[in-house]
């Protein structure tokens, strides 16, 4: 788990950083400058206001007091008094009077309202106004510069407290993500510490609302692989327990061999050896197939069959060795059963029930198999005329190794096991029922046909 | 000595059957649990071989029950169950060994021998009675220093006579002892293995309780 991955991985704590220090900081700066721009504006207002009072000011005093007023000796009031300066204009050609920081020629060639204009270098703002009479000519002026020292100032003045916030604000993100995302690490390192075979549930006290969710679905994976270790161990426990007997078995006949005092009771002796290594044999590939069927999930993907065809096949595989039994078989078929499955393992559900059949059938009897269709299922049955099965133990049919007892008959206690476990892999149910007349077992397993085998028309309601 | 071996499994309970008796003891096997506390009920057995897991009656009750009853008969578990709680379970029921299969067949013998010896309060694996030795084990008869050959139901009559050396045991017993199940026993059968043995013993060996049955008296010396 701590091995360099070779995707980068994004880490939570640095995404939900950023996003967050990004988003405040944008939003900040924004807000700083809709602000700016907002306080710019009123400053703009505000001292044109003033310039254009100014200008009526001095458009008041021109009529009765100019003469009196001494153009080179007009006061400078304020430490911005340099930044604002004012000229008068006889009839817009001679300048009558002007503050001592005004240029010699006209502020703004605009005899009427506001304008910027440049003079000597310097960038001015000007108010241009004439008097009532249309005698003088009113120009106030002030400097741009100092309104942009003014917006500038502003501008800092929202600026320097986020340099300062945006730093302790993303200490205080950090630790709240830290803090926050603290349950998901410990979650983290409580799995990668457990043990594999340690299947209790996760306790994290107090998980986050968030997190819960995750915990229970984890506790509840860790439920599911215990009882599939559970399953697991029992099978291996069954297992063992039902070699030791066939073991203990083929051990004794080979001493029985060894003391034996005569040829013919050693005879027997070895061919009970042979015979019980044949039931060992089975028994361990039975509980191959088994252990193998286990992981599958389904055999449905698998595609079309013709479970006539493996009907057909396993009979006339097995016929020989009934034949031999003295016990006859029988395949009544409808013409066509597609269903979706495997052949192969279709095919070893047969052959585990024929031969059970077979088995457990007296001499002179009769093994049928048959497949119908009926419903759109397919139902597939093998029905022997033995002594059968009564009915409180028919449910115990199917259990791993479950064995009629007091049955002659060796037998691994499996094959109705995989015979189910085939079954479940093809969507398939398993009934067990007396044979006809009363007589004997019916093993039924009924498959669902494929849609086109139902839309054909083939499996019809009989 | 006639051992019951209770299997259920056809190949182990044919081989012990057959083992069993190639080790010298008379063997009778039944396959479930009903038969076996039948059997016991009626036939004078010298141990029992049980498996735990039998039809119609599972072995640790077919014990219990057996033991309720008074029997004393030695009993060894032999079973595919191995954990340690089983073994407890089986020699607290009541069990006198406990052997997980597989198992050898001398070894079991062996066992079903000590327990055999164990019950009749012996320690000493051979049976002394003055001159006359028996080893169960070796299957050998010593008398007065000199190996003497016995058939084997000889032996085992003679087995049976100093086991319970001062009891009379009659003809019926002692057929029921030597005989298993199925096999044929002539009517004098008895009687003529009594002859042989006083033959190639001594006569004053074995003693005639006439109408009663037989006797090996505990101070047999000559």
């Amino acid at each position: 788990m701590t091995e360099a991955s070779p995707v980068r991985r994004g880490s939570l704590r640095r995404r939900l950083l950023v996003t967050l220090i990004g988003t405040v900081a944008v939003i900040w700066l924004a807000t700083a400058g809709v602000s700016y721009l907002d306080a710019r504006h009123r400053v703009n207002e505000l001292l044109d206001a003033h310039l254009a009072q100014s200008a009526a000011l001095l458009v008041a005093q021109t009529g009765q007091e100019l003469e009196e007023i001494d153009t080179e000796h007009a006061p400078l009031l304020h430490k911005y008094g340099r930044r604002v300066a004012f000229q008068v204009w006889e009839h817009g050609e001679a300048l009558r009077l002007h503050s001592v920081n005004a240029p010699s020629h006209r502020l703004s060639s605009r005899e009427d309202g506001f304008s910027d204009t440049t003079v000597d270098g310097k960038s001015w703002r000007v108010f241009s106004s004439w008097d009532g009479d249309h005698h003088y000519l009113i120009q106030v002026a002030e400097r741009a510069s100092t309104r942009e020292r003014i917006a500038a100032d502003i501008g800092r003045n929202l600026l320097v407290p986020l340099l300062i916030a945006v730093p302790l604000l993303g200490l205080l993100v950090w630790l709240s993500v830290v803090r926050g995302t603290r349950p998901l690490l410990t979650l983290g390192q409580a799995v990668e510490r457990r043990d594999p075979l340690d299947v209790a549930p996760l306790d994290i006290g107090g998980a986050p609302s968030e997190i819960a969710p995750l915990v229970a679905s984890l506790n509840s994976l860790f439920g599911r692989i215990a009882t599939l270790i559970e399953h697991e161990r029992r099978f291996t426990a069954d297992a063992a327990h039902e070699l030791r007997t066939p073991i203990a078995a083929l051990r004794a006949q080979a001493q029985v061999a060894l003391a034996a005092a005569s040829d013919s009771e050693r005879r027997r002796a070895l061919d009970l050896v042979l015979s019980g290594c044949d039931r060992i044999a089975h028994l361990v590939s039975q509980l191959l197939t088994l252990a193998r069927l286990e992981p599958v999930q389904s055999a449905r993907q698998s595609g079309n069959c013709e479970l006539r065809a493996v009907a057909k096949e396993v009979v006339a595989e097995l016929a020989p060795a009934a034949l031999a039994k003295n016990v006859d078989i029988e395949l009544d078929t409808v013409p066509s059963a597609m269903i979706a499955g495997e052949p192969a393992l279709l095919a070893v559900l047969l052959r585990n029930l024929i031969d059970n059949a077979v088995r457990y059938s007296p001499d002179n009897t009769l093994v049928r198999v048959t497949l119908d269709a009926r419903d759109g299922f397919f139902v597939l049955a093998v029905t022997d005329q033995g002594s059968g099965v009564s009915p409180d133990l028919r449910s115990r049919l199917g259990e791993r190794f479950f064995r009629i007892v007091g049955s002659d008959a060796p037998g691994s206690g499996l094959g109705l096991s995989i015979v189910r476990r085939i079954a479940e892999l093809h969507g398939a149910s398993v009934q067990f029922a007396e044979g006809s007349g009363g007589k004997g077992l019916r093993v039924t397993v009924t498959f669902p046909a494929t849609p086109q085998a139902r839309s054909s028309g083939k499996p019809s309601a009989s | 000595m006639r051992i019951l071996i209770v299997e259920d499994d056809h190949s182990l309970g044919e081989a012990f059957r057959v083992g069993l008796r190639q080790q010298g003891f008379e063997t009778d096997w039944v396959r479930d649990g009903i038969a076996a506390a039948h059997a016991l009920k009626t036939e004078p057995y010298s141990a029992v071989v049980l498996d735990l897991g039998l039809p119609r009656l599972e072995g640790l009750e077919l014990l219990r029950r057996l033991r309720a009853a008074g029997n004393k008969v030695p009993v060894v578990i032999v079973t595919a169950r191995d954990p340690i709680e089983d073994r407890v379970r089986g020699l607290d029921t009541g069990a006198d060994d406990y052997i997980v299969k597989p198992v050898d067949l001398q070894e079991l013998a062996a066992r079903l021998r000590a327990l055999a010896r164990r019950a009749h309060g012996e320690a000493d694996p051979v049976l002394r009675m003055g001159d006359l030795s028996l080893e169960p084990a070796a299957h050998r008869v010593t008398f007065r220093g000199q190996t003497v050959e016995l058939q084997a139901r000889e032996f085992a009559l003679l087995q049976e006579l100093m086991v319970n050396a001062g009891r009379v045991l009659s003809r019926e017993q002692l057929e029921r002892r030597l005989y298993a199940w199925g096999e044929e026993v002539a009517s004098n059968a008895v009687e003529v293995h009594i002859h042989h043995l006083r033959r190639k013993l001594a006569p004053h060996l074995i003693r005639t309780v006439r109408g009663v049955g037989y006797l090996m008296p505990r101070d047999a010396h000559d």
